[in-house]
This record gives C-alpha cells, sequence and structure tokens, in this order.
C-alpha cells in the first residue's frame, strides 16, 4: 500500500556546517536501508514512527535520503563521482527492519526488534538485539552479536565471531577467527572456523543438531548433565578430553569416535583437524571463562607502563 | 645464577666484546664457576648449531613444484587413488573439487559417472564403495572463479586484496594438511569429509569475494 | 608406477651448468638442482618456520627460484644464491605471520621453559625438537646467527629490529637450548 509520500526524493542535503541533522515521518512496518562507504553507521532505537538521522560528512559530503513505498534509503552522497566519508548515527523505531552496508564501515545496532541484515568489508559490527533474520557479514571485521533471536548467519573472514545470548537456528562462521557461542539456547548450530577455536555454552536439545569444526584450533563445549545427545568427535592430530566418562557407543574408526548420552536424541558433531576438542560441564566453563577474563585484566595491567 | 655478566656471556663467546670489558668478564670468570659452566655449554649450543643435519621433506615436494612451474603433463598417480567408506558423504549429495598439487582434479558425486579416468579400487574393495570421479566441469569452475577475482582484484582495496590472499593460503595450507594425513590413509572417512569442506570454504570464499568485488562501482 | 626419487651429487661445475639449462627453461635440469638443494631449503624454512609450512614455503621458494633464475648471474654459488632466496621468502612470510595464530607462543623468556599447545614430555626433546619450540623472536635469530651463519647486523636488518634485540634474543635462545644438548 503506497503512502502519500510515494516515490519523493526527500532530500539532498548538503548544510555548509558539515553536518546534517533531519528527522523523517516513517509509516508503519517500514524498513531503513543505509548505505555507506566509509564511515560509521550507528544505530538506535526509540518508539516513536520517525527516523531521526544525524551525518557528519564534512563541508564537502552530503547525503541522501529517499522514501520509495515502506522502504527509506539513506545513503553518502557522491561529490564528482567519488563516495563521501560519512558517519551516521540514526534513531529509528524499534521494529523497522534495517538494511546496512559499506565498505569501510563500522556498523553498531542496539535495541532493534526487526530483523537486521549488515554488511562490511573493512569494519567491524557490532550488534545488540534484532528478531528475525539476522545476517550480518565483515570480511575484515569481527562479527558480535547480542541478546536476538531468531535465523541468524554471522560471518567474517579475517575475524572472531562472538555471540551471546541467542535463541534461534544459528550459523556462525570465520576463517581466520575465534566462534564464541555463549548463552545459546537453539538446537540448530553451526559453528565454524578454520584458523581459530570454537567455544559452545548453550543448551542442546533433545532432536537438535550441532555442528562445530575447525582445522586448526582448539573446540571446547559444554555439555549440560542430563542432555542426550550422540556426540561424534574427530581430530587427527589433537587430543580429546572430557570432564565426564563419555560412554563408548561401539563405532570408531580412526580419528572418529562417536559417544551416546543419555537417549543420544540430538546429534553433535566437534571436528577439529589439528586442534583439541575438550567436552566440558557448563558450571566448569563458566570457571574457566572467569579465569580468562581474570588474566586478561591482569595481562591488561602489566601493560601498563 | 644471576649476575650483572650473564647477559653478555654470548657476546663473549662471539668474540664480540671489547677490549675492556672483555678484561673484566674474563677477571670476572675467574671466579665465578656458574658463569664458567654457562660459556662453555653455549659454546656446546654454538657448535650443536653448526652440526645440526638438513633432512628431507617427508612427501616428494618436486611435483607440486614442478605443476607451478608449469613442466608439462605432471600426474600424480597416488591421488587418483581415493576411496571413501562414507555413507554420509553419498548421502550428502556432495559435489566438490579436490585440488592436487599434482594437478588431477577429482569431483565426487553421488551417482558414480563414467569419465575418461580409470579408477582403481583398493585390493579389499568390499569395504569401501568407490565413487571418485574425474570431471573437467568442476576444473572449469575453479579456474573461472579465480580467474574472475584476478580481473575484479583492481576494484577492492590493496588491504581487502591482502587480507583475501592471506585467508585464501590459509585455507590452502588446510588444504595441504589434511591432503597429506590422506595420503597416508586414503580410506579414513573423517579425513575425506574434512578435505571436502575446506574445499568448499575455499570455493565459498572466492565467490563471496568475487560477489563482492563486482558489486564495487 | 610411482615416480623414482633422483639421488644426485653435483660437482661446482655441473650445477652451474644446470643453473645455465634450468633458466633458459629445462626442467630437468631444475629438478636435479631441486634435489640437490631441497633438503637444506626445507630445513632452513621448518626451522624458521614450522613444520606445517615447510613443505608449502619450500614449494615456494623453488617456484620463485625458477622464476628468477634469468637473474642469476653464477657470481656466488647457485646454493648460496637459492639460500638467500629462500631467507627472503621466509621473512617475507614472516611478515604475514601476524594474521594467523597458529601454534606460536606468547612468552616473552624463553627461559621460562618451552610449553606447546600440547604438553610434551620434556624428558625426551631433542634439540631440533626444543629449537622448534623455541618463541619465534629466538628461534628465528638462533636459525639465522648460529645455524645460517648470518652476522647480528644483517639479521637486525632482515628481522626489522636492531642489532641490541638480535643479540639478546640470541643470547635466550642459547640460554634456553642448553638443557637439550645430550638428547
Amino acid at each position: 500500500m503506497l503512502t502519500t509520500i510515494a516515490a519523493a526524493v526527500l532530500a539532498t542535503l548538503a548544510p555548509m556546517q558539515g553536518e546534517t541533522d533531519t528527522t523523517i515521518a516513517v509509516p508503519a512496518g517500514a524498513s531503513l536501508s543505509v548505505n555507506n562507504f566509509g564511515g560509521a553507521i550507528v544505530i538506535h532505537t526509540w518508539t516513536q514512527n520517525r527516523v531521526k538521522v544525524h551525518a557528519e560528512h564534512g563541508s564537502r559530503g552530503s547525503i541522501e535520503a529517499s522514501l520509495v513505498g515502506t522502504t527509506l534509503t539513506i545513503k553518502a552522497g557522491s561529490r564528482h563521482g567519488s563516495p563521501s566519508v560519512v558517519d551516521f548515527d540514526i534513531t529509528v523505531p524499534a521494529e523497522m527492519a534495517l538494511n546496512l552496508s559499506g565498505t569501510y564501515t563500522e556498523i553498531e545496532v542496539s535495541g532493534s526488534k526487526a530483523a537486521i541484515t549488515a554488511e562490511t568489508v573493512d569494519g567491524s559490527i557490532d550488534v545488540r538485539g534484532g528478531s528475525g533474520n539476522i545476517t550480518l557479514n565483515s570480511v575484515q571485521g569481527s562479527v558480535t552479536l547480542a541478546d536476538a533471536t531468531g535465523r541468524i548467519e554471522v560471518n567474517s573472514i579475517n575475524e572472531s565471531v562472538e555471540l551471546s545470548n541467542i535463541s534461534g537456528q544459528i550459523k556462525a562462521e570465520t576463517t581466520n577467527g575465534d566462534v564464541t557461542l555463549w548463552g545459546i539456547k537453539s538446537s540448530s548450530v553451526e559453528a565454524t572456523t578454520i584458523n581459530g577455536d570454537v567455544e559452545y555454552e548453550g543448551t542442546i536439545t533433545d532432536a537438535g543438531t550441532y555442528t562445530f569444526t575447525s582445522h586448526n584450533g582448539d573446540i571446547q563445549i559444554s555439555i549440560p548433565e542430563g542432555a542426550n545427545v550422540t556426540l561424534t568427535v574427530a581430530t587427527a592430530n589433537g587430543d580429546i578430553d572430557a570432564s565426564f566418562p563419555l560412554p563408548f557407543r561401539g563405532t570408531r574408526e580412526k580419528h572418529r569416535y562417536t559417544f551416546k548420552l543419555g537417549t543420544g536424541s540430538a546429534r553433535m558433531e566437534a571436528e577439529s583437524f589439528q586442534g583439541d576438542i575438550e567436552l566440558r560441564r557448563p558450571a566448569e566453563m563458566r570457571e574457566h571463562q572467569k579465569e580468562k577474563e581474570k588474566d586478561k585484566d591482569h595481562e591488561m595491567e602489566q601493560e601498563e607502563p | 645464577m644471576n649476575d650483572q655478566w650473564t647477559d653478555r656471556l654470548s657476546e663473549y663467546v662471539d668474540g664480540e666484546l671489547a677490549n675492556g670489558e672483555r678484561g673484566a668478564l674474563e677477571a670476572h670468570l675467574a671466579t665465578c664457576a656458574a658463569c664458567r659452566g654457562a660459556v662453555a655449554e653455549l659454546r656446546q649450543v654454538v657448535a650443536r648449531a653448526r652440526s645440526l643435519e638438513d633432512r628431507a621433506p617427508q612427501t616428494d615436494l618436486w611435483l607440486g613444484v614442478a605443476k607451478r612451474i608449469g613442466a608439462g603433463q605432471v600426474v600424480d598417480i597416488r591421488s587418483r587413488r581415493f576411496s571413501f567408506n562414507v555413507p554420509q558423504l553419498i548421502a550428502a549429495c556432495i559435489a566438490l573439487v579436490l585440488l592436487s598439487g599434482g594437478g588431477t582434479w577429482v569431483a565426487l558425486h553421488k551417482t558414480a559417472v563414467a569419465t575418461d579416468t580409470t579408477f582403481t579400487p583398493q585390493a579389499d574393495s568390499t569395504k569401501w564403495v568407490p565413487v571418485a570421479i574425474w570431471s573437467g566441469r568442476t576444473d572449469a569452475a575453479i579456474a573461472d572463479l579465480q580467474e574472475a577475482l584476478r580481473r575484479n582484484e583492481s576494484r577492492l582495496d590493496t588491504s581487502t586484496v591482502r587480507v583475501v590472499r592471506e585467508n585464501l593460503a590459509l585455507i590452502d595450507r588446510a588444504i595441504a594438511q589434511a591432503r597429506t594425513a590422506l595420503a597416508a590413509d586414503s580410506g579414513n572417512a573423517y579425513l575425506n569429509l574434512h578435505l571436502a569442506d575446506t574445499m568448499r570454504r575455499k570455493l565459498e570464499l572466492l565467490r563471496r569475494i568475487n560477489a563482492i568485488a563486482s558489486a564495487q562501482s | 608406477m610411482p615416480r623414482q626419487v633422483l639421488e644426485v651429487t653435483l660437482t661446482a661445475d655441473s650445477v652451474a651448468a644446470d643453473a645455465a639449462l634450468a633458466a633458459s627453461g629445462d626442467a630437468s635440469a631444475f629438478e636435479r638442482l631441486y634435489r640437490a638443494h631441497v633438503n637444506r631449503v626445507h630445513s632452513l624454512v621448518r626451522r624458521m618456520l614450522d613444520a606445517d609450512e615447510a613443505d608449502d614455503l619450500t614449494q615456494d621458494v623453488f617456484v620463485r627460484a625458477w622464476d628468477k633464475l634469468s637473474t642469476f648471474r653464477g657470481e656466488s654459488a647457485f646454493g648460496t644464491w637459492l639460500h638467500r632466496l629462500a631467507v627472503n621468502v621466509v621473512l617475507a612470510r614472516r611478515k604475514t605471520l601476524g594474521v594467523e595464530r597458529g601454534r606460536f607462543h606468547s612468552a616473552e623468556d624463553p627461559l621460562e621453559g618451552v610449553s606447546g599447545r600440547r604438553e610434551t614430555p620434556e624428558i625426551s626433546m631433542d634439540f631440533e625438537e626444543a629449537l622448534a619450540n623455541l618463541p619465534d623472536g629466538a628461534r628465528q635469530v638462533f636459525v639465522l646467527h648460529d645455524v645460517e651463519g648470518y652476522r647480528h647486523e644483517e639479521i637486525a636488518q632482515m628481522l626489522g629490529v636492531v642489532p641490541g634485540t638480535s643479540k639478546s634474543q640470541l643470547h635466550h635462545a642459547r640460554m634456553a637450548l642448553r638443557r637439550y644438548l645430550d638428547r
């Protein structure tokens, strides 16, 4: 259904002082698309049906905004053909779906209750919130997602991927970095990296499927007491270590072992070519995590001159 | 042992101390058994280093080199004798490409398809289900992706290109390691699957970067 | 039919001849050079970086040597030229190693003991294994100075440090390695 502001280019906004501030009314159910080249995209939320845009772009930059149907598109304007560097700080209705992209762009989102797609090449992505389809991709930057629910796909190439407090279906992947999943409620998890560790602390639900793979790194998984899971662990060069007895199910071949815990309902695969595979209880993993954080603080203190 | 001379002992052993310092250190050595002992040990370490023997690599690397310098049609016979006992592999219908340093391209399909490469089953063929075949099409697909990336590279920032190359190299190393392990244990289901997965990661990376590069205006 | 590995002993003249032939595209001549030098190159690469990368990087070295053969003037021995090329390939690779974690150790002081990603029984570790377990900086300086014979000024330039650092890293490496002399 078209609104009365259909197909209107709202403005090419380029005030002299290098900043733009504007607020745009949007219909219910509208979505936001932000396209940046260099600079940040920071999204906050509020309960109003308007989008407030604050952009810093230097005196020669500009931004363009257009509302077509229910999609509000905001981009960095280009002058003489070359894209300008703009820092966006945009406040949107919490239910507004977000489609954010850029090249040298850091993307930050907080408070969203909607679907989010964020893509950047050289920049990190940090999202807190989100509901529905959530897809986050960076090439050179790290990707962090917290407090989200839905169908989630998170990718980096050269840095780590960190998910916390998530419920829903999860696919998390990177090539040169760790994949860390904490506080997960899911029955479908896939976490993979080539050069990095994988950590999982979360539920293991009946009939769920869980896959954790690395080439060079260690895999550490929390297995709650009473979990019902058929667990296959494989490593060519690493060690397998569990904090509890592993009832050997009887299928074993070189490098790969299968164990059945409880009814064996869920299916889990933990595979690392060169790294170790560690199976821990949740309390143990949390203890270990606290120790790591204490060490990090200690290290940081020591580095101060 | 931790006196003020400890850290200079290597320089002394290498004859790098100036006359004045050398004299002072030698005077110290006369009275310090610990330092004398250390000097003797350091000399032994140096001698040991000079006598270290060279070791051959565990696999013959010439094939890889020959392939890359284009030294004729070099075929690694060993890499053709893959055999699999992998019901999951078949069930998952994985189509993938194995890049062999020796230049042999092998694709796995759910059903065996006859091609121009004869496949030699292993001796105890009752255990293994041969599904490895050779397909020129996947060969071309990988080559296309890499060629496309070369053409599109200029649209990407140099730091991005560097990062992509490093990660492709990282995946290639992982592939090489998996292949080496597989060469010693060609029927192992886990190793076959792991190699397949790692290959697929390479394809995905190439596709994703090509998509990003061609989207840059 | 498996390929046979050629065992070759080369005289200085035949090396020069093969280098000239290889420079004009003779792959068989290059293979003879390869056979004669691969152990040395591989060992250098393995000691400077690690066993996992040694195979790939050794191939890189020879491929690069093939590409650059036309620049080899025969003023030094082919082995020396190849060796320096190998060191350059290793150094270039080393620059990108910040990207990759792998089995590297953060311990700044090798005197703290050598501990790998997996605990290996210290008792039976031999000299080369102990060498492999040193932290990167100390190990690379040790290999370049004591094994390969470069001077501190050269090493400093290669590794991008000051000669003083090269000297202290060397000393740390030697002090750590003396426990492994007898094995």
